[in-house]
């Protein structure tokens, strides 16, 4: 049935209009304001900030290689990105739980450009971590004590990895439909990234993973580290652009922006892990740029005092405070060992790579003293230890065989002008005892202690009898002599002599 | 009059159940009220004409737009308020939060421009002062009022509710006559509707479906005019009324085809909407 014969009104203009892109937009910065707002995503990023101002405040002992720390950004992010992936997830499916889908579903924003809006709000977090990326490395950068540099492509993996768990949350909501899918990815990744161990081996496979954290007790020079940061960094761009783009195409985007730019994205995705998974493998340039600098090094030599420091150029600044060292050192010295020029050389052993723990031999050149790439903390008394045994013994290797008296000589000479000498001593032993034998850290070959040496040392420290270091420098040639027992050198310095007899084997 | 709202032949059926058969009609501005009883297909006419679901067979456009089309279809959204029979909310979303959202989904790009017409259609369904609140502290009626608000924002063209007045006691139902009333000046507004009092206060056209088909289309007073000489008053029910019932003053109302001599009595809108119903499934039944 019909009725009432009119005149058709013509079109109007919609009052108020506005177009796709702009509303997304605005659907985008809606949504990135209620996901900044969720628990999960505060508790992260208060989490996130009250560990960078935690960890950053006493990290790498106030001696930070930025090649280093640039990496140090990327496992938090891991935290911020699951909550992201929560609270998109759950915003993504809000429509469905609470019955507006229906009503929203006649409004004017399609689906796909809604999924868009979603997939958009994650980005102010990532900027946000950003943030936090740039402060931490900032601080860290602004430290006296910091050298080398930070690479842009590693400090994009935590912002990247945030926005790649965002646009994962909008496409398990979008796909799933539930608010119970998130939680449960978020437990198995979980399991996967933290519990587990599969991102920290130096495979190709292992950098499909958001954060591949190959970390080595030494610091290589960051044109040696070696690692395929950009392609990683395109690797993680392309799959969270591709999360998003797949997002939107399940919600109906069909059209030439969404399949241009899934195409594209996929294509940087795949590009990018497929090189990253080659740049696992060194270059034959980067291999003998290694092998080069463990066995011939390009240093730049500068003279502090009478002695000669040797760095690679990005530890250049460093050589002041290790002239510092040694300084303090040959001023408790006495004989020829108080003026004695040395070499400091800087030596690392890069063949391996960065993920590698090496031991660098102990040298047999005279007045010549390692010094590694990690500074601050323990590397200062072992440092000193280093310095002080070259003096008494005459070369690194000479100084890690010492098995008599001398001993008390050297670290006396390495700890009695530190700031806690007794802490230095405990710090710089292995096993942090102050009594009993034990090896002794150094920057190569270990030194070691007997029992009798460390009660010695630890009475000298504890108590110094008056005018000790007087008669260090009076009696020098006598406590540096080959075979000095530690008994005598306990009496020339005027405390007790240990109970028991000197014996290496201890 | 200018015809915002033309349909034709609009079809629509679920498996084997046929939901509109045959639907055409026009909207003009002002309220037009669509009665009908459940399953008549009110509820899906109206999410026919609110582009929720296409419709088999038929043609409509809304403001001259071809919703058939991708393009027009979106004309036509930009152009459509639509407030649903159940309408859902976000529960931890304030007032003014919900309302923004719907305005951001219908392309409300302008952050102040925007936040502007929230606010002004909060204040139109009497909101403003709770427009902070979260919408689970809110009221049945204020909560059916949001909705309201939601389907105002941006001034749509054409509005349609469906049910808006189910669920609210009297006091909340004419203060959302006032609010459709008010809704209807200068817009089409295609109110979805059981109550024929609200029908018969507020629109200007009113629509009867009945399995699927438009039974009838005309003023309130062309549907009333339906029961003249058709409803009668007498003491005991007559057996031969189509209905009747026991008013307060003891006297039972008659409405169908009255005996001789039968004491007429004063028609009502409900009366000819009873009589279109009882048309229809005489219609049908031949």
């Amino acid at each position: 049935m019909s009725a009432v014969l009119t005149e058709e009104a013509a079109p109007v203009r919609a009052q108020l209009p506005d177009r796709g892109a702009r509303a997304v937009l605005a659907l985008a910065r809606f949504e990135a304001r209620k996901l900044l707002l969720t628990v999960p995503v505060v508790i992260a990023f208060v989490a996130y900030v009250a560990w960078i101002v935690w960890r950053t405040r006493s990290s790498w002992d106030g001696y930070p290689a930025l090649q280093d720390v640039d990496r140090a950004t990327q496992s938090m992010p891991m935290l911020v990105g699951l909550a992201v992936l929560l609270g998109a997830a759950r915003a993504v499916v809000r429509s469905e739980r609470h019955g507006t889908e229906h009503h929203f579903g006649v409004l004017v924003l399609r689906p796909w450009q809604r999924t868009a809006g979603h997939a958009l709000s994650v980005a102010p977090a990532a900027l946000l971590t950003a943030v936090c990326v740039a402060g931490q490395f900032g601080w860290e950068a602004l430290k006296p004590g910091a050298v080398g540099h930070g690479s842009p492509a590693e400090l994009a993996v935590g912002p990247l990895t945030v926005l790649g768990f965002g646009t994962l949350g909008v496409l398990l909501g979008r796909l799933t439909r539930s608010a119970f899918a998130a939680p449960l990815l978020v437990v198995v990744l979980l399991f996967v990234f933290v519990l587990g161990t599969g991102a920290s081996e130096e495979s190709g496979l292992s950098w499909l993973a958001p954060v591949v954290s190959v970390t080595g007790p030494d610091t290589l020079p960051s044109d040696l580290m070696g690692r395929p940061a950009a392609w990683h960094a395109l690797y993680l761009a392309g799959a969270a652009l591709c999360l998003a783009f797949l997002a939107m195409a399940f919600s109906g985007g069909r059209g030439a922006f969404v399949r241009t730019g899934l195409a594209l994205s996929l294509a940087a995705a795949v590009t990018g892990g497929v090189l990253q998974a080659r740049g696992v493998e060194p270059s034959p340039e980067l291999t003998a740029a290694r092998e080069r600098a463990s066995t011939h090094p390009d240093l730049r030599c500068t003279e502090h005092g009478g002695s000669t420091y040797c760095a690679f150029p990005e530890w250049g600044p460093r050589t002041g405070t290790w002239a510092g060292i040694v300084d303090r050192v040959q001023a408790v010295a006495g004989g020829a060992a108080h003026d004695q020029a040395l070499v400091v050389r800087q030596r690392i052993d890069a063949r391996y790579g960065p993920g590698t723990d090496t031991a660098i031999p102990a040298s047999t050149e005279r007045h010549r003293v390692t010094v590694g790439t990690a500074w601050g903390g323990n590397r200062i008394p072992e440092f000193s230890s280093a310095v002080a045994a070259v003096l008494v013994a005459g070369t690194e290797e000479a100084g890690s065989e010492l098995c008599d008296g001398r001993m008390v000589t050297v670290m006396w000479l390495s700890l009695s002008w530190q700031d806690d000498p007794m802490g230095a001593l405990r710090r710089v032993r292995l096993d942090d005892s102050v009594s009993g034998s034990a090896i002794v850290l150094s920057p190569t070959n270990p030194l070691s202690m007997t029992e009798g040496q460390t009660d010695v040392v630890r009475r000298l420290l504890e108590n110094p009898p008056a005018g000790t270091g007087a008669r260090v420098k009076k009696h020098w040639a006598e406590l540096t002599a080959p075979g000095v027992t530690t008994a005598h050198v306990a009496e020339v310095l005027g405390v007790a002599k240990p109970e028991k007899a000197d014996s290496c084997e201890d | 009059m200018t015809s915002t709202v033309s349909a034709s032949g609009l079809s629509l059926h679920y498996g084997r159940t046929r939901a509109l058969d045959d639907v055409s009609l026009r909207l003009t501005p002002g309220v037009t009220g669509l009665l009908g009883p459940n399953g008549a297909g009110k509820t899906t006419l109206l999410r026919v004409l609110a582009t929720a679901v296409p419709a088999d067979r038929g043609a409509f456009t809304v403001l001259g737009h071809d919703p058939g089309t991708s393009r027009g279809r979106q004309e036509v959204r930009r152009r459509l308020g639509y407030l649903p029979q159940t309408p859902g909310f976000h529960p931890d979303f304030t007032a003014f939060e919900f309302v923004d959202y719907v305005a951001i989904l219908k392309e409300l790009a302008d952050r102040r421009e925007r936040h502007r017409e929230v606010r002004r259609v909060l204040e139109e369904v009497d909101l403003a002062d709770v427009r902070g609140r979260r919408i689970k502290k809110l009221s049945g009626g204020m909560r059916q009022r949001v909705a309201l608000a939601a389907a105002l924002v941006g001034d749509p063209g054409f509005l349609v509710l469906d049910e808006p007045t189910v669920g609210l006691d009297p006091e909340q139902r004419m203060r959302f006559r006032e609010l459709i009333a008010g809704a209807g000046e200068g817009r089409t507004v295609l109110l979805s509707t059981h109550q024929t009092e609200d029908v018969a206060m507020l629109c200007h056209r009113v629509i009867v479906m009945a399995d699927g088909a438009v039974r009838f289309e005309g003023t309130p007073a062309e549907l009333t005019a339906r029961a003249a000489g058709r409803v009668w008053s007498s003491t005991e029910k007559d057996p031969g009324a189509k209905a009747g019932w026991r008013t307060g003053t003891g006297s039972f109302r008659n409405v169908g085809d009255p005996p001789p001599g039968a004491e007429p009595a004063e028609p009502t809108l409900e009366d000819g909407y009873l009589l279109v119903l009882d048309d229809a499934d005489t219609e049908v039944a031949a």
